[in-house]
């Protein structure tokens, strides 16, 4: 039962917008909880909730230095709650699903 | 073809071939099935020849759009076969992040098209880009198999 309280806690990371955008901004490198925010309209300690939601439920590390706090992602819990090409494939087989479904309406 | 890097989507397809390539080669239509819905996608540049680029984006929650797929055609044979890479760009540039190489080929079947798509990835290790270009896409997948999880 600890695996399942575990991703609960993944579920409820990724189940938000502002979080799921922070990730993405991550996987394509480091970044300050500065930068990180800028995008965002919202007050420093509400940001900094998504942050330390998203730390404690594995998906980043954060690491501070003086007064900067950078944020990296953990790639470890990606390879935990998926397989990368079985992710992929996935996303071809619905993309060939969406196809198949547009042209057969379309000559119906 | 590499089992850990490739994969492989063979389907029958029950329209006419002109009317899949259609599906494809036409911007218009391209978009309205190349992302999952409710995320609306757009098509910029499918500029369908050698070094033509092939460039999408992709809006989530109505939001901004956003980046998706920034490639280059490395051949087309209308009706048959289309290949791009995300290795280059439109006019053959190098790409900042080079992903996937896809070959689509569109064939005659008594039923209809036979529809395959071959796959190609750079490096299991390169999840960076995976995230960055695939997240979108990927969402959906992951909620999936995290439910398999939790019900299994």
């Amino acid at each position: 039962m600890a695996q399942y309280s575990q991703l609960d806690d993944v579920f409820q990371a990724l189940s938000d917008p502002t979080r799921r955008t922070i990730l993405r901004r991550l996987g394509e490198g480091s970044a300050s909880v500065t930068e990180l925010a800028e995008p965002f309209d919202m007050g420093l300690p509400s940001f900094m909730k998504h942050i330390r939601l998203l730390e404690k439920s594995g998906w980043i590390r954060t690491h501070k230095s003086g007064r900067v706090r950078t944020c990296s992602i953990e790639m470890t819990r990606f390879a935990m709650v998926y397989d990368w090409l079985a992710e992929q494939r996935e996303v071809w087989e619905s993309r060939t699903d969406r196809l198949e479904a547009f042209v057969t309406k379309e000559n119906s | 073809m590499n089992p850990e890097l490739d994969l492989t989507i063979s389907r029958v397809i029950r329209a006419p071939r002109d009317a899949v390539w259609d599906a494809w080669a036409d911007p218009r239509k391209l978009e309205q099935w190349w992302v999952p819905k409710p995320s609306v996608g757009r098509v910029v540049n499918l500029d369908l020849v050698p070094g033509g680029s092939f460039l999408t984006e992709i809006s989530e929650n109505k939001g901004e759009f956003a980046g998706h797929i920034d490639g280059c055609f490395l051949d087309v044979v209308p009706n048959e076969r289309i290949v791009f890479t995300t290795a280059l760009v439109g006019g053959w540039r190098p790409a900042e992040n080079p992903f996937i190489t896809a070959i689509i080929t569109f064939a005659d079947h008594p039923d209809g098209t036979q529809y395959n798509s071959l796959v190609m990835h750079k490096n299991p290790a390169d999840r960076e880009a995976h995230i960055g270009y695939g997240f979108y896409d990927g969402w959906g997948t992951v909620i999936g198999q995290l439910a398999e999880r939790f019900e299994g």
